[in-house]
């Protein structure tokens, strides 16, 4: 068993995360089913105002697949549905400790492949995208996506798209329809910057996007339900930010840098439609951040003071995941923090506003004006400002084949690392995850040499 | 006129506007860029629409990855070797950093921040709702005021109306020669000549329609119509597809009928009270612009498949489409195999025919080229 399996059981919190990531399919059939609610697929972390209807479940297609480990799962959420979560993650450490094989290898297995499985879905959709048709010029994201799309999509009563700065994003979203599926295509166009009165119209463009999904829902919109989500919200991405600020760069660790990476991998996927539950999703960051907290508080976990500190980005469009176990081989620690270097771990501004939309349409245009922005200037500042913020001593940039939007940027970035920063910076190649590992061992290698004196 | 000859003469031209003053302000998105608005401001646009080659495309990995648009790539080349035909580049004042795709924000960016050109910025909505055409419009008088500022006082409406009217004439000749039963490589060549200098080599275009209005359907030549990307200065794929005993007869491209089909009505000009207005009601009615979501493709099917149908109610000929798509180009690319598809529903072969600017694709292309039109 890998530490990373053997420290990730001590959190109840990521296995519940986990749990609800994996077993999206039977979640979202009986929300289907049984409960009538329709489902709206969303992509990147723009599911908001589907949460504004109780009877719409965003979803990010992949959930709809079954995964490999499907069933020690649904064993393990059976037992967790009698004994609870923290009962059961608190038995499972004590089966380990007493080192009963069969359970203990059972749960091995469960915990070890929870990302492996989840990337390996990802790398099914990309090449089940690829044989759909979709051209071989687009990147991981885009082609995995599509495959998505294709497979599962026909579950879906409506798509929604926001359009981004990406021209391979808007028009992936446009090439939705011509799968087949007969679900709505709900539009909603941020502007790509703010001038004049383009918030007013981005407010509008939302408002009419509720006005589409209102049309699928039985329920009215309301101010309250919307606020209240946006509320429940403002405190995961608070304790999405608490993790990654507080607990990522503090010199000592609940669990090894390996398992910490592995962790905020799993919430940079669940935060696109947030498991399809956002106050289930609430409830468990806030208490993996309090899980982390109390073990630090306990002295538990690692000193990672000395291990320097990787910014690895962009990884939501795809990246190697081997990247932080090389990285924490080689005596280093890795921080993943696509969200909040786009802004959306930023508050929703809901104190000042009376009107929910308003406030969320702020938050948007602040995400595309200064988090992506409409040009690369923007963008670079972006990471400079996590890199800052997140105390990093290196970073490595991912440049995803395909990408012609973020990975671009790499040229202009360098020189800004360097001149405001003044840390080592490289790109690494991705096309599809697993392709490269040991290419990628080789240049991690070379670039933690940097590090050593 | 050989490209490199017109290219040179383009330079002349240039410099002795430059002379006279005049800024001159380049571009590489071709669609909804308010070209009349820097007419009016007394600037020259400039479109780059140039196609590169492998040195131009390598010389632009220091710059972006080799994985974007051969176009993007090659934009970048011209600027970082400038090679001698295109020496014209270097008399640019101003870029336009806008967001026909993605590409075209990296390579414009890349032009202002490491070649030392200023920058103009112009962003394009992508819907085509209400509330998008008031953002464009906003765009609009933002670039206005970004023109104004250079040339140290304001656009008169009059001028603008006077452009307007100008380009919208222009327009309708090009549509004129395009309607001609005359060789593709004829029409391209105007075609091109006419993006590039603009409404001043109208006497040039009137002449050919003139000597030409009464020629007669080259019926020994397959009739194609070409989509996708546009060929550009200095590209051989024309010539592929003539040697291939191909024709092209419509070339629905930025080069092409997406620039001149977008033509407003003499009265709507003579009658508007703010001219922006105009540039607003044409982006409305640009819906076969590759730029817009979500109706592009059926647009594009639509139009091109009663395109076709006329063609053969007018002539009896059977015609097939040449997507082309230049490698890694995000609106034509991800489209191309929907577009494929849909056409062929409807019986209309299609050729999506993908490549880089790279000389060992010639071979390759030529083959696929002839095996289509063989075939058909």
């Amino acid at each position: 068993m890998s530490l990373v399996a053997d420290e990730l059981i001590r959190f109840s919190s990521v296995l519940r995360i986990a749990y609800n990531f994996l077993t999206g399919r039977d979640y979202l059939k009986r929300r289907k089913f049984r409960e009538k609610k329709k489902l709206i697929s969303v992509g990147l972390p723009y599911s908001d105002i589907v949460y504004a209807f109780p009877d719409l479940v965003p979803v990010l297609p992949i959930r709809m697949h079954e995964f490999n480990i499907h069933k020690y799962l649904t064993y393990l959420g059976s037992a967790s549905n009698v004994f609870g979560w923290n009962s059961v993650t608190n038995f499972l450490g004590f089966v380990k400790d007493l080192g009963i094989k069969d359970v203990s290898k059972a749960v091995d297995d469960i915990i070890e492949n929870v990302i492996f499985t989840i990337n390996e879905k990802y790398n099914e959709m990309y090449d089940f995208g690829e044989e759909c048709g979709i051209p071989t010029d687009f990147c991981y994201g885009v082609k995995s996506l599509y495959g998505m799309n294709v497979s599962k999509g026909k579950n879906c009563d409506a798509n929604l798209n926001y359009t981004i700065r990406c021209s391979a994003w808007n028009k992936y979203l446009e090439s939705i329809k011509a799968i087949g599926h007969s679900s709505e295509q709900i539009w909603i166009e941020i502007p790509p910057r703010n001038i004049g009165n383009s918030l007013e119209l981005l407010t509008d463009n939302i408002t009419k996007g509720m006005e589409e999904l209102e049309k699928l829902s039985s329920y009215s919109y309301s101010d309250n339900t919307f606020r209240n989500h946006l509320q429940t919200t403002n405190q995961m991405r608070q304790a999405y930010k608490d993790i990654l600020y507080e607990v990522g760069t503090s010199d000592f660790y609940p669990c090894n840098p390996a398992t910490f990476c592995e962790i905020l991998a799993l919430l940079n996927i669940s935060f696109h439609d947030y498991n399809s539950n956002a106050a289930r999703f609430r409830d468990n960051i806030t208490s993996l951040l309090k899980e982390m907290k109390g073990r630090v508080a306990k002295g538990i976990g690692m000193d990672v003071s000395k291990m320097p500190k990787i910014l690895i980005t962009p990884m939501f469009g795809g990246w190697e995941p081997k990247s932080h176990e090389i990285i924490y081989e080689l005596g280093g620690r890795v921080l993943y923090g696509d969200w909040d270097l786009l802004l959306f771990l930023e508050q929703i501004p809901l104190s000042n506003r009376t009107d929910p939309i308003e406030a969320y349409a702020q938050f948007l245009m602040n995400i595309t004006t200064n988090g992506i922005g409409c040009d690369n200037n923007t963008l670079t500042d972006s990471y400079v400002r996590i890199a800052k913020n997140l105390n990093a001593d290196g970073l490595v940039f991912i440049q995803v084949f395909g990408c012609h939007s973020i990975s671009n940027c790499y040229t202009m970035l360098k020189e800004k690392i360097r001149r405001d920063l003044e840390i080592p910076s490289m790109a690494l190649n991705f096309n599809k995850m697993g392709e490269n590992v040991e290419q990628v061992r080789t240049r991690l290698g070379a670039f933690m040499e940097m590090f050593r004196y | 006129m050989q490209n490199v000859e017109i290219l040179q003469e383009y330079y002349l031209f240039l410099r002795e506007k430059k002379e006279e003053g005049k800024k001159v302000i380049a571009f590489i998105a071709h669609d909804n860029i308010p070209e009349e608005l820097i007419d009016a401001a007394g600037f020259i646009p400039l479109r780059m629409m140039f196609a590169g080659n492998d040195e131009l495309m390598d010389a632009s990995h220091d710059f972006l990855s080799p994985s974007t648009c051969a176009f993007a790539q090659s934009c970048i080349g011209a600027f970082s070797k400038k090679p001698n035909y295109y020496q014209f580049l270097e008399l640019i004042d101003y870029f336009i950093v806008s967001n026909h795709c993605v590409s075209d924000i990296c390579a414009s960016e890349i032009i202002t921040n490491y070649f030392n050109i200023s920058r103009l910025n112009f962003y394009v909505s992508y819907t085509k709702t209400e509330n998008s055409l008031q953002y464009f419009k906003l765009e609009l008088e933002e670039f206005k005021k970004q023109l104004e500022e250079i040339k140290g006082s304001t656009i008169i409406n009059d001028d603008l109306k006077k452009s307007l009217k100008n380009y919208n004439d222009f327009k309708k000749k090009l549509h004129e020669l395009s309607n001609l039963n005359t060789k593709g490589s004829q029409k391209l060549g105007l075609l091109q000549e006419a993006l590039l200098y603009g409404p001043k080599i109208l006497p040039k275009i009137e002449k050919f329609i003139q000597n030409n209005k009464d020629s007669q359907i080259l019926n020994n030549e397959k009739s194609v119509v070409l989509t996708g990307c546009s060929i550009f200065f200095n590209d051989y794929l024309n010539d592929l597809i003539e040697e291939g005993g191909g024709n092209i007869v419509f070339f629905d491209t930025w080069i092409g009928s997406n620039y001149f089909s977008q033509i407003l009505e003499d009265t709507t000009i003579e009658s508007s009270e703010n001219p922006i207005d105009l540039f607003v009601l044409r982006f409305k009615n640009n819906i076969f612009g590759d730029h817009s979501v979500p109706n592009f493709l059926s647009n594009k099917v639509s139009q091109i498949y009663e395109l076709c149908e006329n063609y053969k109610k007018e002539t009896g000929k059977k015609i097939g489409v040449i997507n082309h798509i230049i490698k890694f180009c995000d609106h034509m690319s991800i489209m191309s195999s929907h577009l494929k598809e849909q056409l062929q529903s409807k019986g209309i072969q299609v050729l999506n025919l993908e490549r880089d600017y790279s000389r060992a694709n010639r071979g390759q292309l030529s083959t696929r080229i002839e095996a289509f039109l063989e075939m058909m």
